[in-house]
């Protein structure tokens, strides 16, 4: 395989610290390229955090282990006032024309610094690599070499995927890679015609061992069953709602467990069950793959998500999921295992808690059928096969 | 003592109208020689249009022949749906003339916008001059006492909570069986009611749809009432309604006026009374089913939570609304929300589990999911198929409705809501033309479906 010329790959932030589905399925990609010999180069922000986008890593270029990274300065310098405004009409379902779109995507962070780069040195790349649609880095940076852009939208069912704004975005490009086929049947939905594109999934690392035993010790949990959440804590996330349908499960049916949680976010649960919400913070990798081992179940709250790689490394650990079923790509992931219950309100959720609490063996065993789900779909190897005979078929020799 | 009560007032349907005769009622039983002032020709013994600031000190005048003056507060008596920050102003400082010129004059507010007191301009001068200027203001509630006195800059303690249901009468002798009797209701149903003008911020709409299933377990809900205003987003509103009561097995939507009387014999028919809303300040519902020991489901919003009696189940969102609607059914027989266990499939098998989880969680809650893990994905604008099922896309449009004239800069809020005046006589027909289309099309579309079943 010819794997001469170079690979953009552009997330909003990179890091590790950062936290992000698609951040990290472009950092594992990145890496994985890397070390099956393709010259890759990162281009993307200061920023570790989303919300802020301060710069907090210097710009200019470093390295991490194979892969070279060439970070820019964001730029926000408006009070977002009106893409408030506008973010709240989207929501509302109101009609939102196309100028006040626009306006709406610019009145956020900017990366003009990236965006230059890319106008000037664009056709130097193979490729170029930008996920998730979302956001300026992508939106605006995929349209500058449109004929060298592979988007990775990590598309979700969400009142913005529909908006105008992002059809040439998603017309224009080279090619398009989806994460999962409900994630695919999405964008068809939305955007009718699609340029080349592929279902390429994504990958998890599969751990040697775990150490639950050990995790519990760590973290002084004892004895006590516990349900975990890992990644951010906010709204979009459904983290809120978590909170109070497990406040209401315990309560309506007497439940034992803890709500252990990792990632970032404020956790700010109900009085009433603040002694059993358990925040452990950001944690090292090794440290969430005994987290997902150790805890009874893995709760997945969010209705948006193009892949959930959490759902995966917990069925890798042999833990049961209790996923949202709004979520059409978790409850695909959910039904074509066989190894995930899912939930459509806070009833529901209260008797799949219920079903753990009674049937911790049954639940366990179910999950078994989950492993082997990830391991015959989402191993890095399967998934950078797929990646480089894409990379292949559509894009040149590297460019002279 | 010769008494003014400046008020809405019967037979045009009105809360306040309500709450006001019971005081006149009570007022005129002590002896008091009491005159009422309505806005609009009524049963009162004056009119004056009070929504000018001629009018209002036209009040101030004929205020000063009277001991006492009482005036039934709602913004909506003084000043227009849309007003400019002159015109607020003018009414206000009229008002604080007739406050000045009246002897023993008593305020009972039903609602008032809070962040007039707050804002900076002269607006927000007159107005925490206005609330100075009374005798005696009251508001129904403790909450609103407690966000009325900061809000204008009053003294703790200057504003008084009126029990809102002290002047109420009973106005129906008939027990329950009696009055079902009266209303054509099946006598052994278990019956929730919603009762009021129907309007969107009272969220009937809301009862429904927690209601969904509860009607195949023997119960029936009840949305009675009428339109308050013509506006065309009220009308849309009990379209809305009206489909979705045709499409909830065991809720009806009765609409029109009712007398005092009949207001109180459906009160008395229902085993529970149902309060949905969205937001309000207070309830006059509340005091009346408290009159005859109807329960009351109510949304924890304003102040009802001060004004609910005890034994009101006050709900937080949908899934408590429907959860506190499945055990009143429970506790009246209906075979719903009872499950004390459950015999788990002995297999690993997924779909086995799901399918008892499923189960039980159905029972339980009487009926479907209400969905409430799902976020609301808004309106599609995308160019591809927007929906696999074009009914459900159907569904989820959501009624036509001009931009809300607001803005968070400074003075386009004004400037839109100019605009809307200026063009709301070209705009306004084709926003009701495209939602009675869309009305059309729904109904078709059910008819279609009801055929094919």
């Amino acid at each position: 395989m010819d794997r001469s010329g170079l690979i953009g790959i552009v997330p909003p932030r990179y890091g590790d610290e950062v936290i992000g589905g698609a951040e990290a399925v472009l950092r594992e990609a990145a890496r994985g390229l890397a070390s099956r010999g393709w010259d890759v180069e990162v281009l993307t922000t200061c920023a570790r955090d989303h919300f802020s986008w301060d710069n907090e890593y210097p710009p200019g270029l470093s390295r991490d282990g194979d892969v070279a990274v060439r970070r820019f300065p964001t730029v926000l310098d408006t009070r977002r006032a009106e893409r408030a405004e506008i973010s709240a009409a989207i929501l509302a379902g109101a009609e939102v024309d196309l100028e006040r779109q626009q306006r709406w995507m610019n009145d956020d962070l900017r990366v003009p610094e990236l965006w230059h780069h890319l106008l000037d040195h664009g056709t130097e790349y193979r490729a170029l690599l930008f996920a998730p649609y979302l956001f300026w880095t992508t939106f605006a940076g995929g349209q500058v070499q449109p004929d060298r852009t592979i988007l990775v939208p990590c598309l979700h069912d969400e009142p913005e995927a529909w908006l105008e704004l992002f059809r040439p975005l998603f017309s224009g490009a080279r090619g398009i890679w989806f994460l999962s086929e409900p994630e695919h049947e999405l964008a068809h939905r939305i955007h009718g015609e699609l340029p080349d594109h592929d279902v390429t999934g994504a990958g998890v690392d599969v751990p040697e061992r775990y150490d639950p035993d050990g995790f519990r010790e760590r973290h002084r949990l004892g004895d006590q069953p516990f349900l975990l959440y890992a990644g951010r804590r906010e709204g979009g996330k459904n983290w809120e709602w978590l909170l109070s349908a497990f406040h209401r499960a315990v309560d309506a049916h007497d439940l034992p467990f803890a709500l252990v949680t990792m990632g970032t976010g404020e956790v700010t649960p109900p009085e009433e069950i603040a002694d059993r919400v358990i925040d452990l913070g950001f944690l090292p990798v090794e440290e969430r793959d005994d987290a997902f081992a150790a805890a009874t179940a893995y709760v997945q709250p969010s209705a948006l998500e193009s892949f959930s790689r959490t759902v995966m490394e917990a069925w890798l650990a042999g833990t049961p999921v209790v996923a949202n079923g709004a979520s059409e790509v978790v409850a695909w992931h959910c039904e074509r295992s066989g190894a995930g219950l899912t939930f459509a309100d806070e009833v529901d959720f209260g008797w799949a808690l219920r079903y753990l609490a009674e049937q911790p063996d049954g639940a366990r065993a179910m999950a078994k059928a989950g492993r082997e789900y990830v391991l015959e779909h989402y191993q890095w190897d399967t998934v950078l096969d797929r990646m480089e005979v894409l990379l292949h078929e559509w894009t040149g020799p590297a460019p002279r | 003592m010769k008494v003014l009560m400046v008020t809405p007032y019967p037979p045009i349907r009105d809360g306040i109208g309500a709450y006001a005769v019971q005081e006149v009622k009570r007022l005129r039983a002590e002896g008091h020689a009491v005159t009422v002032l309505s806005p609009y020709p009524s049963a009162a013994h004056q009119h004056l249009d009070l929504r000018t600031p001629r009018g209002v000190l036209a009040l101030a005048k004929r205020a000063r022949a009277y001991d006492r003056v009482v005036v039934q507060y709602h913004p909506d008596v003084f000043l227009p749906l849309f007003v400019s920050p002159a015109r607020r102003l003018a009414t206000t400082l009229a008002l604080c003339a007739l406050f000045v010129v009246a002897r023993g004059s008593e305020v009972r507010v039903h609602e008032v916008d809070y962040d007039l007191g707050r804002s900076p301009g002269p607006n927000g001068l007159a107005t925490r001059l206005l609330w100075r200027l009374p005798s005696r203001v009251s508001v129904h509630t403790q909450a609103e006492k407690d966000r009325f006195e900061p809000s204008f800059g009053l003294r703790k303690g200057a504003v008084t909570v009126a029990e809102h249901g002290q002047h109420f009468e009973r106005r129906t002798t008939l027990d329950r069986a009696g009055a079902r009797r009266k209303l054509g209701l099946d006598p052994d149903a278990v019956i929730f009611l919603s009762i009021g003008f129907v309007q969107p911020h009272k969220g009937f709409d809301r009862g429904v749809q927690a209601f969904a299933g509860l009607g195949d377990a023997g119960c029936q809900l009840w949305v009675v009432g009428s339109v308050r205003i013509d506006e065309e987003a009220y009308l849309d509103y009990v379209d809305e309604l009206e489909h979705l009561c045709r499409r909830t097995p065991g809720a009806h939507l009765k609409k029109g006026f009712l007398s005092d009387e009949r207001f109180d014999e459906w009160i008395v028919a229902a085993d529970v009374v149902l309060l949905p809303y969205r937001h309000i300040w207070s309830s006059s519902v509340i005091e009346r089913a408290e009159l005859y020991d109807r329960p009351v489901i109510a949304s924890r919003v304003g102040g009802l939570e001060g004004q609910a009696p005890e034994g009101t189940r006050l709900v937080d969102d949908d899934i408590e609304l429907r959860m506190a609607m499945v055990e009143v059914a429970a506790d009246h027989g209906a075979p719903v929300g009872q499950v004390e266990a459950v015999d788990w499939p002995e297999t690993t098998d997924r779909s086995a589990v799901q399918e008892a989880i499923t189960a039980a969680a159905t029972t339980e809650r009487g009926g479907p999911p209400l969905d409430t893990a799902r976020p609301f994905t808004g309106h599609r604008t995308g160019t591809g198929e927007r929906d696999r099922d074009p009914v459900t896309g159907l569904q989820r449009l959501p009624p036509l409705s001009p931009p809300s004239p607001q803005s968070a800069r400074p003075g386009a809020a004004a400037l839109k809501k100019v605009v809307r005046r200026l063009t709301a006589w070209e705009i306004d027909p084709i926003v009701h033309h495209v939602n009675r289309l869309r009305q059309v099309t729904l109904d078709a579309v059910d008819r279609e479906d009801d055929e094919d079943r």
